[in-house]
């Protein structure tokens, strides 16, 4: 298969890229029970992107697309099926987990099920520094407290178990073990989902405030486009397991190219009275990644389909700031 | 929110199940205060026998003898020395056999729950296995042959009780370890060993102790079982199974014989369950958020 | 205009030492959709399960006025109360998967409802049923009536739910976070869907969100709710176009709006956390984060009239905002 989602820009071959993914694959396989056959689900189905020091990638699509699964293969919590993930020009599965803790670090959606319940929060966030085995006692407290400090904690609460802080001040405790090893990467899959309007604008603050001081980059999953639009300068629009479209954010909200990227955008609530809830048009048939539709893996769902949308296989098809997938684009239709 | 409807409802619930707990704390903690103190505080040498004074009654019954508050036993040995003897073995028992059964199902457990696989197919063979093993017949096979001994007690139990363990904690490793507190103990660059010791086992600990709670009664009731048909514990040494056994001769002339271990045995099993029921309720409802 | 189906003055929940609702008001009308917004322990949910008569168990209740299409629901026994629930006033909950039971199928669930509050045979009521998976635009409900609710996806269980809800025609639904689980595209045919039921049917709808996003493309009134009480309400259009409380203009502020707030410029944000509400607690709940406080914050607070039917419980006047925006 072709792979024109690589699309290596100008600028970006001078310098490497903070992270780039090659043809990433990652499949499961699903027990049939007593008689059923084994099947095999696709959750990431060849996916490349790359993303410049600084920049924030925002990843979005509905659940089930592989998001999440794409996350977790990035960080290595699970083995690729093929394909490779290179942080900084190196290759990630080679790294020991030290190095590899140095370079990329997680944030999870779930401020409640990310921090272990029987740690004090400064030994939370104070747990890559130990794991790192070489850093004297002083320092590691040092760091911690100076890292509550930062991401807005009293040292009081550092004292505190995670069941006696708000979800905010969790989320907080999260970006702070995120960051205590000062990674260059930040993976933050829907950082804000689980939290409140309020407290959603904080932590969203906080997370840009960070990015800038510390020249972060963030690989940004979420399903809210609204959030995505807010932080993200690409946007990659995942479905079923690939990526369909992929372009800077403000082309990509204004003009976006493939059918399903605009439907996505039309079902954005955005707080404007009087225009109703949109009609997105796309029936019922809900993506079910153990049973991907041949041809274009949109179609069944798509409100302009044509014929040839179930036999054919898109490739991607450049377009001014990025790439999409769909036959209906000129120049996709190819043999 | 719902945090908030539920929470009044749940704190009625914990007071009333934290009675039991605060009872069955007390009666473990008496029994095992009492066997550690035995040397000093039992009124006679649980071995001295005196056959002047056999089956001498206790205080409640016409007749008692000053000094021995529960009479004597057909040997006239002090009966409350070595029902407070006795504690200590109960105690000695129970408590090792649950080490010693706890080590193996945790790790066999965790290590399979944790790893899956290839391993955690290992892990259920063993307990199924283990399963199909029936405890007494194979104790008491053992015991038979090797001849009885407190050690070998205590290995025999131990190395059979331990299937709960490993369930309890294969199935709690499983939902820990899919906990994202674990991945980000991963992505943080802490070893596996150090994953298994530090994010998931104080995790599962509270499910584990209950559990030992249930196998500490169990080793208790099992072992006065054995010594019940001469395979536990060897006399002179006081056991409480051992004294019914003793006492079985007795009991149609001086049934407190028997009643009197009978119901220490009842009321420390019943104390460890209460326990492991408090435990249960107590520790589960800290687990939810 | 004639009364409202549902009208609620005055309700108190409290749990224990913690006061849940405290004397929140709002009234539903036929055909129109009323949305409660506010923040997780705002006791937004709560007030919805304290109409039903659902809550938990230790939960107190009281309200000056509690009244549904004329019945004095405080004065209704929990018999009758049960008579009415699922028949003319409906739920639907936020996971459909824990008010469904996976252990029967979805035709016999919808079937229950219905013969238990209108008799009939379970024929015509599976009828009915496959009638409403249509309605709700479920392909294929024949099929459908026969599968267990674990063999659906979340899309599909939150429709069941509606049509399980409309079985006994309700003339009030009330709908806690109905599209909170679900995915945006999903969650757009949902409303759509509710929208479309209370056209033709001429439901009431009661709300329950925190998505300031589906209160501007759903409602026609707007109660906004903080620590308890309703402390914003007006017709949709006039609280997006003038918000006079100062946490409904905060909370507004927070949401990033595409094509509106601009990348990388920080989103508003409201300062410290909700207080812990106890009963008897006097003054503003909302005056330790509020840029407005003033001493006489912590006394009692008057409920502003704005024009229309625009309610604020603050001390500042109506208008405010307009010579805030002159200055």
């Amino acid at each position: 298969m072709s792979t024109a989602t690589t699309m290596v820009r100008p600028q970006e071959t001078a310098a490497t890229p903070a992270i780039e993914v090659r043809n990433l694959r990652r499949t499961f396989r699903i027990k049939g029970g007593l008689l059923g056959k084994d099947r095999e689900v696709v959750a990431v189905d060849d996916v490349s992107f790359s993303v410049p020091t600084g920049g924030v990638l925002g990843v979005v699509g509905e659940s089930g697309c592989g998001k999440s699964t794409l996350a977790r293969v990035i960080l290595n919590l699970l083995p690729p099926t093929s394909g490779e993930v290179l942080v900084e020009g190196r290759r990630l599965s080679a790294l020991d987990r030290r190095a590899r803790a140095r370079l990329i670090q997680p944030i999870f959606q779930d401020p409640f099920s990310s921090l272990n319940p029987r740690r004090r929060i400064k030994d939370i966030v104070a747990m890559p520094l130990v794991a790192q085995g070489n850093i004297p006692a002083r320092q590691v407290n040092d760091r911690v407290a100076e890292m509550l400090t930062r991401v807005g904690l009293s040292a009081e609460q550092g004292e505190r178990f995670p069941a006696q802080l708000s979800g905010g001040q969790r989320q907080r405790v999260a970006i702070a073990r995120a960051l205590v090893l000062r990674p260059r990467i930040v993976i933050c899959d829907e950082p804000t989902s689980a939290l409140d309007v309020s407290v959603q604008a904080q932590i969203l603050n906080l997370l840009a405030e960070l990015r800038r001081e510390l020249n972060l980059t963030y690989l940004f999953i979420s399903h809210n486009l609204a959030v995505v639009e807010h932080v993200a300068s690409e946007v990659a629009v995942m479905y079923l397991g690939r990526i369909v479209e992929r372009a800077e954010a403000d082309a990509l909200f204004r003009a976006p190219r493939h059918p399903y990227t605009r439907a996505l955008l039309a079902s954005v609530l955005t707080p404007e009275p009087g225009l109703g809830v949109p009609d997105v048009g796309l029936g019922d048939t809900l993506p079910d990644p153990a049973n991907i539709p041949p041809g274009c893996r949109f179609h069944p769902r798509c409100p302009v389909a044509e014929p040839r949308c179930a036999v054919q296989v898109p490739q991607a098809v450049a377009t001014t700031d990025g790439a999409a997938e769909c036959l209906l684009l000129e120049g996709a239709a190819q043999p | 929110m719902s945090g908030a409807v539920v929470m009044p409802a749940r704190r009625r619930v914990a007071w009333g199940k934290r009675a039991g707990l605060v009872i069955g704390g007390v009666i473990v903690g008496a029994v095992l205060l009492v066997a550690i103190l035995a040397p000093w505080i039992t009124p006679h040498d649980p071995f001295v026998q005196n056959l002047d004074n056999r089956l001498s009654v206790p205080f409640w019954m016409e007749g008692a003898k000053p000094g021995h508050l529960l009479g004597t036993d057909g040997l006239g040995r002090d009966y409350l020395s070595r029902l407070i003897y006795g504690a200590r073995i109960s105690m000695l028992i129970g408590l090792l056999t649950v080490v010693t059964s706890g080590l193996i199902g945790t790790t066999l457990g965790v290590l399979g729950g944790f790893f899956g696989g290839k391993v955690d197919d290992a892990v259920l063979f063993a307990i199924t296995c283990r399963l199909a093993i029936p405890v007494v017949l194979v104790a008491l096979a053992v015991v038979g042959l090797l001849g009885s001994s407190l050690t070998l007690v205590i290995l025999v139990l131990g190395l059979l009780l331990w299937d709960r363990f490993a369930v309890v904690a294969r199935s709690t490793t499983m939902q820990v370890r899919n906990l994202d507190y674990v991945s980000a103990a991963w992505a943080a660059g802490l070893s596996t060993p150090a994953i298994l010791l530090k994010e998931i086992l104080p995790n599962i600990a509270s499910h584990l102790a209950v559990v030992a709670t249930l196998e500490m009664a169990l080793a208790i009731l099992l072992e006065a079982a054995l010594s019940f048909l001469g395979l536990g514990v060897p006399p002179p040494l006081p056991s409480w199974g051992l004294m019914i056994a003793e006492g079985k001769d007795y009991m149609f002339f001086s049934p407190w014989v028997i009643f009197i271990p009978g119901v220490a045995l009842f009321i420390l099993v019943f104390g460890i369950n209460l326990l492991g029921d408090g435990l249960r309720d107590l520790l589960g409802a800290g687990d939810t958020r | 205009m004639s009364a409202p189906l549902l009208d609620i003055q005055g309700l108190r929940v409290e749990f224990g030492d913690t006061a849940a609702v405290r004397g929140a008001s709002f009234t539903v009308s036929r055909g129109e959709t009323h949305c409660v917004v506010g923040e997780s322990g705002c006791g937004k949910s709560v007030s919805a399960l304290a109409v039903m008569n659902l809550l938990a168990r230790g939960a107190r209740r009281s309200a000056d006025r509690l009244v549904f299409a004329g019945q004095d629901l405080l004065a209704l026994p929990e018999r009758r109360m049960a008579e009415l629930r699922g028949d003319r006033m409906a739920m639907i909950f936020q996971e459909p998967m824990t008010s469904l039971n996976p252990a029967y199928t979805v035709g016999s669930q919808m079937a229950e409802v219905y013969t238990r509050h209108r008799g009939g045979s379970r024929r015509a009521a599976l009828d009915r049923a496959a009638g409403l998976l249509a309605k709700v635009g479920i392909t294929a409900p024949g099929m459908r009536l026969g599968q267990f609710p674990h063999q659906l996806s979340g899309g599909l269980r939150q429709r069941v739910m509606i049509a399980m809800a409309l079985m006994c025609d309700p003339e009030l639904l009330i709908a806690d976070e109905p599209t909170t689980a679900l995915d945006v595209t999903v969650q757009a045919q949902i409303l759509r869907l509710l929208a479309e039921l209370q056209r033709d049917l001429g439901l009431a709808i009661l709300l329950i969100t925190h998505d300031l996003g589906i209160v501007a493309r759903i409602a026609q009134r707007v109660s906004v709710m903080y620590a308890g009480e309703v402390v914003e309400s007006a017709p949709t259009a006039a609280l997006f176009a003038d918000p006079s409380h100062p946490y409904t203009r905060g909370l507004l502020a927070c949401v990033p709006v595409p094509g509106k707030v601009k990348r990388e410029e920080a989103l508003g944000s409201i300062p410290g956390v909700v207080p812990r509400i106890q009963p008897g607690f006097e003054g503003c709940a909302f005056r330790d984060r509020c840029a407005h406080a003033a001493p006489v914050c912590a006394g009692p607070v008057p409920r502003q009239r704005g024009e229309g039917a625009h309610e604020f419980l603050c001390r500042l006047p109506p208008g405010w905002t307009a010579t805030e925006r002159a200055a």
